[in-house]
Order: C-alpha cells, then structure tokens, then sequence
C-alpha cells in the first residue's frame, strides 16, 4: 500500500497538470488504501509544491504519509553512490525504496524505472512501475487511468 | 508502579460488543462529539477508583454524570432491547518487579455490573494474573460466592463457619486476598482446608502445595492493589477566575475551582514546593507563549488576608508589570489548573483530562502536548481527551525528535468511531519516526476531504 512519487509528476497528481492516472493514485492516497513515503531529497523537492505541502499536513495526520528521517534516507543514497549500479540521476529515491520497503514508484522518467526494476539495486520484492508515458502526443494512452492501473495500484504492498 | 495498558468494555453506553482498547503511558482519545469519549473517561475512573481508592463506583460523581442504570446499559432503541448488565475491566502492564517475578503475565480485572434500583452495581468481580484466577459472585447481603484457580486445580470457597465474615472485606475487590491468606495463617489440618476448598468438577481436592499457589495469588493480588489513590480529573470546563480569593484548605475538584489556594497553601506553608512549583509553572508558560512568571500577592499583614494570583508577561527590554489572573487573556487562568495539576508534586497515579486545550492558541496547545509528554511515565499515566491537532502533532514530533523519555509505544491514540448504533474504538500506534500507524481508513476523513476541496481537486 506504499508508494514514492517522483517529483516530476507531482503536478499530475496534486496540481494544476491533473491526468485521470494522476487523480486515480490521488484517490488512492486520499480516500483509498494507499500511502505514500516521503525523505530526504525528495521531501524537500516535493515540498517545492503548494499543493502537495497542503495535501500533507493533513496527510501526515491520518497516517497516508510515511515520512522518514532524513538522515537514513542520506546516508542511503550515499551508499548507493558509492555502489554505483544505477543509471538515473535519482539515487535518492532508490534509497526511499530501500530505507521504507514501498516497492512502487509513481514516474515517468525511463531511467529511474530501469533501476527501480533492478533486483540489484532493489532487491526483494521487486519494484513495480507506475506511469503515464513519456509520449504526450500518444492520446489513447496518455494519463489514462487503465484497469492495469487500477489493478497496480490494489495490489500494492507496503512494509509499513 | 504499574499501568492500565488495556481496557475491555461491552454492552455500555454507545460501546455493544465487546471491544479492547490499547492504553499507554499517554492516551489520546480523538474523535467526533458524541462518540463515547466522557464515557470512556467515567468508566475507567469508576474501575480505577473501585480497584484501587476502595470507592464504589459512581457513574454520577462529578465531573461526569452518566445517569442511572437505564441510561448506562446499553440500548438499541427497541423494546427489550436495553442490556441487563454491562462489563468492564482493565488490564494492568505488570510493570512490578515482584508481579513479574509471580506471574509474567499481565493482571486482568474484570466486573461485571447489574441494576440495584437505578443503580450500577458490582454483581460479577474477575481477577487474572497468568494461572491465577478468582471469580467472586455478588449478592446484596450475602457473602460471595468464591471460585479461585491456579494451574494445579480450581476450587469453590466454602467459608468455615469460624470465620467472621466482615462486609467491608467483600466491598473490596482485593478482599479476597485477605481471606486467602487467613486460612494458612493459623495452623489448619489438611482436612479442613479440604472443606474450605472443594473442588470444580474434575479438579483434583485441595493439597498442601497448593496452599503455597495460592499465597502467591494473594501476594500478587496484594502488590496489585498497592495503587491506592483515586484518579484525577480535570473537567473541559474550569472554573472562572476571581479578582480576590480568601485563604481557604484547597480541596481538589474537576473544575479546578482550588487551584488558587492550593497555590497560595504552597507559597505560604511550603515554599520549597512552591518554588519547585513555580519554576514549572513559568516554564509552561515560557514555552506556551502565555506568561513569563507568577505570584501569589497577599492584600493584608495576615495569613488570612484575601490574595491575588498574579501573572507577568514581559517585555522585550523591559518585565513590564504584574497583572491579576483575571486580567489575562481567558486562556490563561483556564489552563492553569491543567498545568498546576499536572506539574504539581504528590498525584495519583492516573489522571484523566478532559480537553485542556479549550480557550489556547495553538502555539500553547503544542506545548500541552511536550508537556504531556513530559509527565506522562510508567508512574503517571495520562488519558487526554482531545480536538486539538496541535496537541496531537507535538507529540507525534516530539516522539519522533525524542525530546522526552517518552518512546512510541508509551503512546496510544483511541479513535472513537461512530457506526450506526454503536461506537467502535480504533487503537492507532505512533512509530518511531512520528508517523501515525494503522489508522483504519475513515481516520480523519473529514479533514482529507474538506483539504481536497481547499485544492480545488
């Protein structure tokens, strides 16, 4: 019932760039089973959302976000750094997914799926994709909020 | 000391089927109007005071009155349909080392209550700690009737007739160690106490290492019972200040009505106390925004002169003047009976509070909260009802930023959740980074939606 969301597809979820997928997963962390981890890096880039910061306070409150300290979250990354196995420029989000358990991931960046899916770097249980696509030209496909989706999105599981 | 660390209800007030919840050291109980909370409140001071003050329960004693026996037992609105007894019990965290020492498990009690006129009364008395067991059956005017067991056997008490039976005994719910203890310590033939305890069924008769179980039964029952104070209460309402107070005993109430001569009994007979005291005080009052000292100002030479308690908010270069209580902002003289009487030295060991935060900014709510978090421990337990998300979201941080001894699990949040007739309490953890665990989906779902619709979403 975990999720990260990347930073570059929070306006599809909480702002102004709203795709059906975007308000499905919305749906699902507002009213529905899902929660969502936030720390380190990524809660300060989330942060830069009005929207987001809202919809977080009363979040945090009723337990459908999962924030980390974000010393654990640093010291992570770092070791991924080292490590070195990952493609994207988003080490501080595989981190989240290691420190919290979540095992899916709301983006649309083509690297950062790759690695999410590498069983190297996320080890067990494997990490599952949600997306949007890259092709906003693509409107059959686009931002639809598919039964895949849907069916993603109940089968969610979170360590916490 | 130990701690209530859960509490089962059935068939009382809005709460039908039988239902547990978690405490802790610090219990929050959050929820809509109307959903149980005062109640709740009342029923775990009338167990606590029963158990451990040797008071009956009273379901009208202030600051709570509940109403007689029809408006106590559950009802479900038909004819017929109201319960004829309702239970409640408590289980206390065996925090003692010599309860560990007995029996690892924690110590159960149990009553079930029936109608005496209007009144709730205790028909049913269970005891629990691991093996050990007693259950005393209650009849006006008569003597219990008394099962006891431990893990060689169960037995019915039949009471010598040599043994004067006092009734005050049985009034107690710890009497039956007493009476335990009695048979072996005077010289009895094996047969006699074969008498007294006769077997349950197919228990095996009573044998001389039993009457060793048994001690330890009555010394667990007598360590248990060592919690001997009632509980506070502080009322949501408290009393409205006076420009002039006449030296007067203190004698506590919910409405904190005494806290004035409490304070000025301090300052004049015990200035240590008072000083200890004080500082707490301008501490809360730092933290809170509220104030930055307090004194108690004598009108007259004599002790019997009327006094005033007075309150100082400096400024930023210069401390300004002290001004009466009652010239403060309301939130002020309404919060000081909540602070005085959680800082104050010499409490019971449970203290239930009804909405402290009513009347303070939320600067000063937040600090309520660290210092919840302050006092409550192993040996003060602290039940706050409250609708106060301030409160509530310092000591998620404060737990979270361990700025007490406070850990996440000497705290409990108890959602009352209203589901048609009945009312459902939810136990939610706090984990160790601050976050809220296991809130059941509804948790708050007012607020997620009225912040949906300030996103425009």
């Amino acid at each position: 019932m975990c999720a990260i969301v990347d930073a570059n597809v929070a306006g599809e979820i909480f702002g102004s760039k709203r795709t059906p997928a975007g308000e499905g997963f919305f749906n699902w962390i507002t009213n529905g089973n899902g929660k969502i981890v936030v720390g380190g890096k990524l809660r300060e880039e989330l942060g830069r959302s009005q929207a987001f910061l809202e919809w977080s306070l009363d979040a945090v409150q009723t337990g459908r976000m999962i924030s980390l300290t974000d010393d654990s979250v640093h010291a992570r990354t770092a070791q991924l750094q080292k490590d070195a196995k990952h493609r994207s420029n988003d080490p501080h989000i595989l981190a989240l997914a290691q420190v919290s358990g979540a095992r899916l991931l709301y983006t649309n960046d083509r690297r950062l799926q790759n690695d999410f899916k590498n069983r190297d770097i996320i080890g067990h249980p494997e990490g599952k994709i949600f997306s949007t696509g890259t092709n906003k030209d693509d409107t059959i496909h686009y931002g639809k909020f598919t039964q895949s989706k849907k069916r993603l999105l109940e089968r969610a599981k979170c360590a916490r | 000391m130990s701690y209530i660390d859960k509490i089962t209800v059935e068939n009382y007030r809005c709460f039908y089927r039988e239902q547990t919840a978690r405490l802790a050291p610090l219990t929050l109980l959050v929820g809509d109007n109307s959903t149980g909370k005062t109640s709740f409140l009342a029923l775990l001071r009338c167990l606590w005071d029963y158990a451990f003050a040797f008071q009956e329960p009273d379901f009208k004693l202030e600051p709570f009155d509940l109403g007689s026996f029809d408006e106590i037992a559950h009802h479900r609105g038909a004819r017929g349909s109201q319960a004829s007894t309702f239970t409640a019990g408590f289980c206390l965290n065996p925090y003692r080392p010599l309860i560990t020492a007995l029996s690892k498990a924690p110590f159960e009690f149990r009553i079930v209550f029936g109608k005496q006129g209007t009144i709730p009364i205790p028909i049913e008395r269970h005891m629990r700690g691991g093996a050990y067991w007693t259950r005393e059956s209650l009849e006006a005017g008569k003597p219990p009737n008394i099962q006891i067991g431990t893990s060689q056997g169960s037995w019915n008490i039949v009471l010598p007739e040599n043994v004067k039976l006092f009734s005050s005994t049985f009034r107690r719910p710890f009497g039956i160690s007493m009476l335990i203890q009695s048979f072996f310590t005077g010289f009895r033939e094996e047969k006699e106490l074969e008498e007294i305890f006769q077997p349950i069924s197919s228990s095996p008769s009573f044998q001389a290492e039993d009457a060793k179980a048994l001690n330890n039964l009555a010394k667990i029952l007598q360590v248990v019972q060592g919690d001997s104070e009632p509980a506070s209460v502080g009322a949501p309402v408290r009393s409205k200040p006076r420009r002039t107070y006449d030296p007067a005993k203190p004698a506590p109430d919910p409405e904190g009505d005494y806290i004035p001569m409490f304070l000025a009994n301090e300052f004049s007979l015990n200035r240590e106390g008072w000083n200890e005291l004080k500082a707490e005080l301008e501490k809360f009052g730092e933290k809170s925004g509220l104030f930055n000292d307090i004194v108690i100002k004598r009108l007259g030479q004599w002790g019997s002169a009327p006094f005033q308690v007075q309150i100082r908010k400096r400024g930023q270069r210069r401390k300004g003047p002290y001004r009466n209580l009652i010239d403060m902002g309301y939130g002020v003289s309404q919060v000081l009976p909540v602070v005085t009487e959680l800082v104050r030295a010499h409490q019971s060991p449970l203290m239930l509070l009804q909405q402290p935060e009513v009347h303070l900014h939320p600067s000063a709510q937040a600090a309520l909260g660290s210092l919840c978090c302050r006092i409550a421990g192993s040996s003060r337990q602290l039940i706050v009802e409250t609708h106060s998300d301030h409160l509530l979201n310092r000591v998620r941080m404060d737990i979270r930023d361990k700025t007490s001894a406070l850990k996440p699990e000497d705290v409990s949040i108890l959602w009352f959740e209203r589901s048609d007739l009945d009312v459902r309490i939810h136990s939610i953890r706090i984990d160790a980074e601050g976050n809220i665990a296991d809130a059941p989906p509804n948790y708050r779902r007012f607020f997620m939606d009225e912040m949906r619709r300030s996103l425009g979403i």
